[in-house]
This record gives C-alpha cells, structure tokens and sequence, in this order.
C-alpha cells in the first residue's frame, strides 16, 4: 500500500463518516451614485478545512467526483474569462486559497444591469442549473436600489431528491449579501435585512438550506436619501 | 395464482423436522440446498408469541383478506411447524430446477389454502397435483409433504440447433431464404423427434392441428414449416384467431411490394418464433411434470450420502444453506456468459456453507469454504502466524471503537500466492500460458527474497480506534464593522477525530530505517524524542510514526505516541477484544456503545440527526467478524452481531426492529 492509498483509507474509515460541512457564500455589490459600482463574491470554506482537505486526497464522495485542485482553478479561470468578456465588466480578478479553501471573484461594473444573470450563466457554463433568478435595478433619478429574486421551483424538488446524506452538506451553510451605497439608505424593504450603523450599507444573511426550501426571500428594494 | 403465491411465499416463510425428515427427499445431485429449521425457529419463539407479534399479525390478516377467510394462527397453514424446510435446485445444460419441499400437517388446511373455483387438483392415490396457470411450475402434495417445482429452460442450450432439433424446437432467427438448407435440415431430425418424444409424452396443453392450406402458403414465401412438426404445436387459446389473418397475408406477400412482404416476414417470424417458445414451455413442462413425478415416487440416493453435505450441518443453526462447489457454480454459469473458463476456472474451490445461529445474546452468520488439499496446505502455512502479542498492549477496550486485525505468514504467502494464483486462474488464461505463468512465478520468486521480505514486514498488523479526541482548529471567517465593512478573522473551533493507531511487526528495520533517513534528509519527516512525524502538506491531520521492541506503531495522536514511547500506555484490553484478537487470524470488531454522544451534534449535522444518530448506535450492541483456523480442507469465518441487554432472544429482537422500523 503506497502512502498515498493508505492516507486514503484513513480518511475515509476516520474523518468522511461525519461530513456535514459549514461554509459561507458572501456577495458584496457597491454601487455608487452614478450606478458603477464593484461586486465581490466570496465562497469560503475554511470551517469544513479538515474535512475539503481529505475529500480532496478522495477520488470521489458519496457517488460524486471531487474535482482536483488543478480543476477548481481551472473553474475559475473559466469564470474569470467569461466575465472579461460581459459586456460593461472590467477589473475582473479572482484569487483561491487551497489552505483555507477560499475563492473569490472581483470586478467592476459600469451599470447595475451589466451583474444581471451573471451568476446564472456563471453556473451554466459549468452545467450547472442555478436555483434562482435575481435581476438588480438602480434608478439613479429616484435613487431606488432593487433585487428582485425568485426561487426556481425545480430548485427545491431536484434538491429533495438528493439523499439525507447529501443534503447533510447544506446543514450550517450561510449566505450573506452586502450592499453599499455612497448615499444613507432611508429603508430596505425585506424584514430580514438590517441597515448599518452608518446608513450606508445593508447586509442580509440567511442560511443556504432555508433559500432552497423557499423559506426565505431575499428580494429588497432599497431606497438611499435624495 | 395470487392465492396460490401466497401460500408457497408462506411456507418459504415458515417450516419445520425429526421423524422422516424430507431431506431424504432431495437428490444427491442437487446443487445448492437450503434450509429453514422449523423446530429451531419456534424455541426462540412459541407459535403463540409468533401469531400475537406484529409480522405475524400483518401476515394472517393479510392471508385472510385476499383469500377471504379467516386465519387466526400459521398453524392454519396446515404446515408442520416442526419439520424442516427445504429449498433446492437441480442445474443441467438444459434445465434449471428450483424446487421446494415443504413438511405438512394437515393436507386440508393447505388445500383450503390454494381452493378455488377455476383451479382444480387432480388426485392419484394420495397424491394430488397440482398445475400452475401457464404451467410454468407444479405442485404435488400427499399428508407429509409438499413439493413445488418451477423448471427455467437455459436459452444458451437451445441455441445449439443440433440439441435443440433433438426436441424439436428451432433457433429462430428474422432472416430469408438462406435458411431454407439448414431448415430442411432440421426437419429431418424433427420427425424423429416428433415420434420419439412428443408422442410420447402428450403436451397437457390444448393442441391443434394445422391446416394443410397454411403450410403451403409458407412455402411458397420461402419459409418453410413441416406439417409434422404442425400436428403438436400449441398455442395459447387466443392465438387461434389470429391466424386465418396470418394466413391472409401470407397469401398475400405474393404480390404485395417489397416493403409489405417484409412485414409479412416479420410477422411470420414473430408467429414461428410464438411457436417454437411455446415448444420450449412445453418440454420445460414435460421435464418437470417428470421430476416431480420422480420425487414423489421415485427411488434415489438422497442428498444425506453427500459427505459434504452431511458434514456442513449443525443442529442447532436455525437455517443452513449449502452449495455444491464453487468450481460447478462457475462452470454452470460459464455458457451463458461466454465460452471461456469452461476448463475448470475456480479449480480447487468446493462446497460453500453458511448458517445462521440466533440465541439469547447474538445473531451469528458462520460460513465455511471447502478448499482442495493442495489449496488447504498452502494455506495452513500462510495462516500459520498468531498476532503479536505485544500489540495488545496498545488496545483500549473501554474506549476502542473499533479495530481490524490480521496475521498472516508473509514469507509463506509470497512462496505460496504464485501457485494459488495459478491454480485459480491458470485455467483461465489457458494452457498455451501455462509455460508462461510457470516462467512468471520463478521470477517471482527469484526477485523477491521472500525471506528478507518477511523480515521486514513480518506479516502481522492491527488497526485500532482508541476511541475520539477533540481538537481544536482554526479557520477564517469575517467580522463586519458598524458599516458592514468585511473584516477577516481567525477563529477557533473544536473538531472531533478519532485516535487511530496502526501497529505491524518488523524484525529487520535497515530497510525502514534507511527510508526515515531519507525522508529525514528530503524534509518529508521531522524527528522528536524517536518519534516522527510525517510532514505532508495536504494532510489535514499530522501522522507520527515510532518503532519500539519490534514494532512499527503509526498514529495520529502525539500524546499516544509519547504513550508508547514511555512505556506509559494506558491499556485495558477487555476478554472479548483479547479473545478475537489473539486466536484468529483475521478479526474485526466495531462497538457502536463507545461511539454513542461522542460526536458533537454539529458535527453529524444538527441536532435532530445527531439524535437518530445515537439512538441507532446505543441499539447495536458488538458487531465483529473472525476467521476461524482452518479445520481438514475447511476455511470459515464468523460474523457476530450482539443484541442489546433486555430481550430474550435474537428473534424476539429482530422481530421488535421489524415493528419499529414499520411504524
């Protein structure tokens, strides 16, 4: 038994018996007055390390095929050209940290319309059917920020079909979304969402598990001060 | 047949044996043998207690409903519950027979059991018989015993035209014209066939001639049919009238368009192919008819003379299954699945045995393998090795969640795997290699010294989980100020592991040593107080190594290590743990009690998963499996699972996991 095989065995019989794992997904947009503004998407996983570290020394989990590190960066890579190419993008940069499993993806946009579906098309690009629509407005005469987001239905009955096992992995998953703005805000309209200390930012965080089931929307309209 | 199926799924169920007992019954050829002891079965459990319990419940009101009576007890069944049961089967190249023998009681229970209107029995003496609708399988009872048997014709058989023209039936293929040779061929035999055996033997199925019209319309489209083989064709009932519109077209075809013509081919063939199916019914129908004919009445050498068979029974396994040899497993299925490996793939293999053992403490599966003589020495020497004894030393039974050992003899085994290799799969590769696979295993040999080998890894190994230990780790995450601006943080948290440890004996460590030393060099492991550490980026865990008194010891956990290195190790290996380990040459063991809270709920993903978690856990009581030395030419292992205090008996346990698990 090479050391590599043997390493493989121990994580399988010692650490993947308890895999639930908590990561986080954090989407920063700021949009200036003008409507330009830059987006941040976070994706971290480093409170589940121990455990990414030994699915990945594993050829595949649970049926599923863990990609390598070579095929995440190449992922990204991937994600990071397409954006080059979107129309109104510019500044797209992405980094990934394989010793705490941390990947974002930066840029900036010349009008909110250009982020629209861009995280869909991000996902079908690697065939992957994402589970809502979000569309972002800014009218920049009423100074009204606004997302409108819809769960895919399919998205809860395909995610339903997954085994107890595999829907294990969402358990303890967070998404967060920030929104800042160079005016105060005056109001958010989603109950779930609060507004800083300053009046210049408002943050939304809800658990991963409770956006597939539908539980929680995260559509807002925000209105900044005139 | 519901009814019918019902009853047989009943006594698969249930049976039960002393005074003439019906293994007398089965041939001394049949090729796997099962057993289900019905007197076994009910001192675990009083029919009473059965009728009461949930299964029973679910099963009576069951029968009752769909065949409308009312059964308060199995007993109504008319089985003897106190006899054994038996399942068989019986392989030819042409035939399969799977057959079942049940004890009974009480003739009249049973047949109030399968009465009904349209299926009547027919009686003989005191045997009443009994066919299945599309007579696929028989029944044949008396006061004693029952017998059912279903026959499955291997396809592979008829295939060979030159057999199957032997029973008249044709290979049937959707072809043209080129047929017409080996057709006529065929034709030849079958007339022989058709006096031979078919009149010998009436179809029991509705049969009916066919019109002479219809054989020549055949002709003249190129496929032919002889109207001897007409005379006994059957056909199902429904079938008749389709035909003159069968006829028609075919009447047609000659001067219908290409097109039309292969249509009317296809349903010719379709048609022909119907015919030659059915003919393959027929004769599975006569074959069995004739078995179970045989069994009833007949005089044979009983399964009993097997010296195998009788030699793989113990009176108290609740049931007991047996097949022949491995070696006929494989030659049975080899024609289906293709023409190789017919010359004896698995040679050295025979009989297989398991039986199930259930008492008042545990489950226990126990099965055995029978090996030939060559294959049993060979592996006597490599099994020829105990555990070290100083690697129980480092178990911890109060704490272990599990381990796995094994103890070979690894100078033996590299000597002795060449020829094994041989003996299994020489026949595979075929004769022509034989030189080659002899050429094989002298380099084998020659390039490994097997006795330095064994020196270094002599053979012996066991892996132990001494239980978890908590770990604290760090991880990033973000913080947000009064403008929600990120911040990253390092936080900590508690990550629960298991403490493995991993031990194999090794007298000469030149070789290990001259490795550590190389690692040393290359930064692949750092050294402290002997012992070393693996130093492996993307490990998520650290691994350290030592070697103390002959003895490879790896394992995550340093405080273990300093542990042994000390000579502090805390171990209290308990009988049981000491027992599988030492006296077998293969163990392993999991106790699910030392597991039970151990693992933080959010860990297991939440609370409410981590509550079925536990519960399941504080259920199982042992699970383990050993080896057994080998006994004569047997090889067996064992595996046990123990039940929980607080029920009577392992029955009565599984019968309670049943109820739950249904609620």
């Amino acid at each position: 038994m090479r050391l590599n095989q043997f390493y493989k065995f121990l994580f399988l019989v010692i650490l993947i018996p308890f895999l639930s794992s908590c990561f986080e997904v954090i989407e920063e947009i700021s949009v200036k007055n003008d409507g330009t503004g830059d987006v941040v998407l976070t994706i971290n996983l480093s409170q589940s390390k121990t455990k990414v570290a030994s699915v990945m020394l594993l050829d595949s989990i649970q049926g599923y095929k863990v990609p390598s590190k070579q095929k995440i960066q190449q992922e990204l890579n991937e994600a990071v050209a397409y954006l080059r190419k979107s129309e109104g993008i510019t500044n797209v940069k992405s980094t990934a940290d394989f010793n705490n499993f941390i990947a974002t993806i930066s840029f900036t946009f010349k009008d909110v319309s250009n982020i629209n579906n861009i995280t869909k098309n991000i996902l079908a690009q690697q065939k992957i059917k994402a589970t809502n629509t979000s569309s972002y407005t800014y009218n920049k005469v009423t100074k009204t920020f606004s997302r409108k987001y819809q769960a895919i239905s399919t998205a809860k009955t395909e995610f339903n079909k997954l085994k107890a096992k595999d829907k294990a992995v969402f358990n303890g998953a967070t998404y967060t979304s920030i929104y800042r703005f160079e005016s105060p805000v005056t109001s958010s309209t989603n109950p779930a969402s609060n507004i800083s200390k300053s009046k210049k930012a408002v943050m939304l965080k809800s658990s991963i598990m409770d956006l597939i089931n539908g539980k929680i929307n995260v559509s807002n309209t925000i209105q900044l001060s005139k | 047949m519901k009814k019918i199926l019902i009853a047989i799924s009943l006594f698969l169920l249930f049976n039960f044996a002393q005074a003439q007992d019906l293994v007398k019954k089965i041939p001394s050829n049949a090729f796997t043998v099962a057993t289900i002891k019905g007197d076994n079965v009910f001192k675990l459990m009083f029919v009473k207690d059965f009728n009461e319990s949930f299964v029973g419940k679910k099963l009576l009101t069951g029968t009752s409903k769909s065949l409308d009576k009312n059964f308060t007890s199995i007993e109504d069944f008319g089985i003897n519950l106190e006899k054994n049961m038996y399942y068989f089967n019986q392989l030819s190249d042409s035939i399969t027979y799977n057959c079942f023998l049940i004890p009974i009681k009480d003739a009249k229970k049973f047949e109030t059991l399968i009465d009904n209107k349209e299926k009547k029995f027919t009686q003989q003496g005191d045997i009443r018989t009994m066919v299945l609708p599309d007579s696929t399988s028989v029944i044949k009872w008396n006061n004693n015993m029952l017998y059912f048997v279903t026959g499955s014709i291997s396809s592979s058989f008829f295939a060979d035209p030159a057999k199957s023209a032997r029973y008249g039936i044709k290979d049937i293929r959707f072809q043209n014209d080129e047929a017409i040779a080996t057709d006529s061929a065929a034709v030849a035999v079958d007339s022989v066939a058709t006096t031979d055996y078919w009149q010998e033997i009436p179809p029991p199925v509705i049969t009916k001639s066919h019109k002479k019209t219809k054989t020549t319309a055949k002709k003249a489209t190129g496929k032919k049919k002889k109207s001897t083989k007409k005379k006994t064709v059957v056909r199902p009932k429904q079938e008749v009238e389709e035909e003159p519109i069968a006829d028609a077209a075919m009447d047609a075809t000659e001067a219908a368009p290409a097109a039309e013509r292969v249509n009317a081919d296809y349903d010719l063939y379709q048609q022909e192919r119907a015919e030659q199916e059915a003919k393959k019914k027929r004769l599975a129908f006569t074959w069995m008819s004739a078995q179970a004919e045989q069994i009833f009445n007949g005089t044979y050498e009983s399964i009993e003379s097997n010296k195998s068979y009788a030699s793989s029974l113990d009176n108290t396994a609740i049931a007991e299954l047996w097949v022949s040899s491995l070696q006929d497993v494989y030659n049975a299925v080899a024609p289906a699945i293709g023409t190789y490996g017919k010359a004896g793939m698995m040679k050295g293999y025979g009989s297989l045995n398991a039986k199930l053992y259930m008492d008042k403490k545990s489950f226990r599966i126990s099965t055995g393998l029978e090996l030939a003589q060559e294959q049993a020495d060979s592996y006597k020497k490599i099994m020829n090795r105990k555990l070290n004894k100083n690697f129980l030393k480092y178990v911890n039974s109060e704490k272990a969640l599990g381990f796995m050992s094994y103890s070979i003899d690894t100078k033996a085994y590299l000597e002795e795997f060449p020829k094994i290799l041989k003996q299994t799969y020489g026949s595979f590769l075929g004769a022509k290699m034989e030189e080659e696979i002899d050429l094989g295993t002298d380099l084998f040999s020659l390039l490994l010294d097997e006795e330095a080998v064994s020196k270094v890894i002599k053979g012996d190994a066991l892996f132990v989980i001494n239980g978890l230990k908590t770990k604290e780790v760090t991880y990033t995450t973000y913080e947000y100020d009064d403008d929600y601006k990120q911040k990253e943080v390092t936080k900590t948290k508690n990550e629960t592991l298991p403490d493995f440890l991993f031990m194999f004996s090794s007298e000469d460590h030149r070789l290990i040593n001259k490795l550590i030393k190389y690692g040393v060099n290359k930064n692949y492991v750092s050294v402290e107080n002997n012992i070393y550490k693996i130093l492996e980026k993307k490990s998520p865990i650290d691994i350290y190594f030592l070697i103390k008194d002959g003895i490879v010891f790896f394992g995550n956990s340093l405080s273990e290590m300093q542990g042994i290195s000390n000579n502090q190790y805390n171990n209290k290996i308990s009988k049981l743990h000491k027992n599988l380990l030492s006296k077998n040459n293969f163990s392993f063991l999991f106790n699910a009690k030392n597991l039970v809270g151990k693992v933080p709920d959010s860990e297991i993903g939440g609370e409410e998963t981590a509550k079925k978690f536990n519960s399941t856990l504080e259920k199982m009581g042992n699970v383990y499996m050993k080896s057994n030395p080998i006994k004569g030419r047997l090889v067996s292992a064992d595996i046990s699972a123990e039940i929980p205090n607080g029920h009577e008996n392992a029955l009565k346990y599984l019968f309670s996991l049943i109820e739950n698990a249904a609620k």
